[in-house]
């Protein structure tokens, strides 16, 4: 299965989202590997605290491979290269854990010819061979990237595949999630142009709402009532606005609570962060375990 | 001087094993020419030999500057309908003048790459088992290629019953007092070291392949069985995450089974020391004891609700 991750604008929480999701994944017993095709910033590795390839890597990283630079992109195994204690052991049960990072100062495709499309097809063909799950960060908003992974998965009809578009929970991200998707030149515009069938591509496209402050949250108990229903009534109309917009709650994947620790340091939030130091909250490692689940389970992904 | 080879393994992406005329079919996309099929003592389906042309440098410990010039042979191979194969090897010689001749000369010498200029055999042994530098032949990406045209075939549904890493067996043989050596290096790479005292033949190529398939059968019962968690996991899960072994491993150990009567001994030593057969056979008893177990608990469990029933 490949999950691609995309986000209308940057600074939504796209990476660590989706590292976070990845990471849950493994945990839940599953082979994972993690592709950093967001290749004007390629910090996947610091976000698997991963300092050897914190900004990409020099050698062998996904932009080289994909210009046909070198035979195979570089991988680094989490487990094993990981700075964090904490992530250094596989714990019992779980699955591989694979990066696959970019290449230090690579910057965005500028194009995309056929043979590049030709290596990404090659390059989803081996990981589909060895991981239950390839999940793939393509940047922010329309990209060469968007464009190449869509002509990929065009070539490859066996090899299931889905969207994730990460977005926040503002009037701005909703209107501009809806027009990644549906608006010109979007992911279905786009995907129809290089032969996706346009209801069949919609059904494989979820939202996930980042960091999400809910009006019952226990963060909020502090302010005064006016601050309070204020909160209420904006979120009652951006309900009613992300309905509008197809980005409603039956198109929603799931959503992510707003924690400190995302807000400060994006990185991996592992049990111990949540029952030892107790810096993250435990909200939020659960609402990953269950998009990490969520992802690969058919009922949340019927046809809307 | 030497023949160096790279064979690299997978499972075959699809859910079930496929029959001959279908194997015919993968492996005659590459070529006009005829599948090679055996179909005893077990089923091996092999692609007409192909060649790549190669002008470039060749891997060296001493990171000596080593040109070759010439062609390096490929094939595919399917066994028991069920495991992939692609295989490269080239024949490295000294060139008889130090400069590069028209390629109709490198074409009548096919599987051959001659060297351009001074070079040492063990040196370039050496530089090729320790994997190639990005600017020398890269024999794994040839391999890896071809098996990539057998794997993307329209006629396999890409449904595998489980996934697992290819695994890269690295091969050189040189001649010599017959001796082997294999060698674990990381989770998929594999080299193995033969002298062997009679010119190259082809069956060498076969050979290594042969090793680089139990290799990969034993490498992947390993981690079918780890997955398994026997012992932590409650014994009915344990069987069910061990049935794809039962499926489609357990049958297709057949250590030599395409290995010409010379080149047998090299297989009875690397089965007396580390022991192939042995650690696979230890295995085989793990799984089938295993399966045999839920199958008492299942009906223990049948005979109670039966009597409670009563």
């Amino acid at each position: 299965m490949l999950i691609f991750a995309i986000s209308d604008k940057g600074g939504t929480g796209r990476s660590v989202t989706s590292t976070n999701i990845g990471y849950r994944h493994a945990l839940q017993g599953n082979d994972v590997c993690y592709l950093d095709f967001d290749f004007g910033s390629p910090t996947a590795g610091a976000i698997f605290s991963v300092s050897s390839v914190a900004r990409g890597t020099r050698n062998g990283g996904l932009h080289e491979y994909l210009r046909g630079g070198c035979a195979e992109p570089h991988r680094v195994d989490v487990w094993t290269e990981s700075d964090r204690e904490g992530l250094r052991t596989k714990p019992p049960g779980a699955g591989r854990l694979v990066l696959l990072p970019g290449s230090e100062g690579g910057g965005e495709l500028s194009a995309v010819d056929d043979e590049m499309v030709r290596r990404c097809v090659q390059l989803f063909g081996r990981l589909e061979e060895e991981f239950d799950l390839c999940m793939v960060d393509v940047s922010a908003g329309r990209s060469f990237t968007a464009e190449m992974v869509l002509q990929a998965s065009v070539r490859l009809p066996s090899i299931p595949f889905r969207w994730l578009v990460f977005h926040r929970w503002t009037r701005q991200h909703i209107i501009a999630a809806d027009g990644l998707v549906t608006g010109a030149d979007g992911l279905l515009d786009a995907g129809a142009r290089f032969g996706h069938d346009p209801e069949e591509l919609r059904d494989r496209i979820r939202f996930v709402r980042t960091a999400v402050l809910e009006p019952d949250a226990a963060e909020l108990v502090g302010l005064r009532d006016e601050q309070r229903a204020w909160l209420s009534a904006c979120d009652a109309e951006l309900r009613e606005l992300a309905g509008r917009h197809g980005v409603g709650r039956t198109a929603m994947l799931g959503k992510v609570p707003l924690d400190p620790v995302l807000q400060w340091r994006e990185q991996l939030i592992s049990d111990e962060d949540v029952l030892a130091s107790k810096i993250a909250n435990a909200e939020t490692a659960a609402a990953f375990d269950e998009l990490a689940k969520k992802i690969v389970d058919d009922s949340a992904w019927e046809g809307l | 001087m030497l023949v160096m080879g790279e064979v690299h393994t997978a499972l075959l992406q699809n859910s079930g094993e496929i029959q001959e005329p279908v194997c015919r079919q993968v492996l005659g996309l590459m070529a006009g020419e005829t599948v090679r099929v055996s179909r005893r003592p077990i089923a091996h389906a092999l692609s007409p030999d192909l060649l790549t042309g190669v002008d470039c440098r060749l891997p060296s410990a001493s990171q000596a500057r080593v040109r070759a010039v010439g062609t390096v042979v490929s094939r595919c191979a399917i066994t028991g309908g069920r495991v992939a194969q692609g295989s490269s090897y080239v024949r490295v010689e000294r060139a008889a003048v130090d400069r590069r001749l028209s390629w109709s000369h490198y074409l009548s010498r096919p599987g051959v790459a001659e060297v351009l200029g001074k070079a040492k055999a063990g040196d370039l042994a050496a530089g090729f088992l320790d994997g190639a530098p990005p600017d020398c032949l890269d024999l794994g990406a040839i391999s890896g290629r071809f098996l990539d045209l057998a794997q993307s075939s329209p006629l396999l549904d890409r449904r595998a019953p489980f996934r697992i890493p290819r695994t890269r067996l690295r091969w050189v043989t040189e001649v010599g007092e017959p001796s082997i050596r294999f060698t674990l290096h990381s989770d998929q790479v594999r080299t193995v070291r033969i002298a062997h005292p009679e010119p190259f033949t082809p069956a060498l190529a076969a050979l290594c392949e042969d090793l680089a398939l139990h290799d990969w059968l034993l490498t992947t019962l390993l981690v079918l069985v780890e997955r398994a968690g026997i012992g932590s996991a409650p014994g009915a899960q344990a069987a069910a995450k061990l049935a794809p072994a039962v499926d489609h491993l357990l049958h297709l150990w057949m250590p030599g089974a395409h290995v010409g009567e010379s080149l047998a001994p090299y297989w009875e030593s690397l089965d007396r020391r580390p022991g192939f057969t042995r650690q696979w056979r230890t295995l085989e008893d793990r799984v089938r004891d295993q399966v045999a177990l839920n199958t008492l608990t299942l009906l223990s469990i049948t005979a109670q609700t039966g009597r409670r029933c009563q």
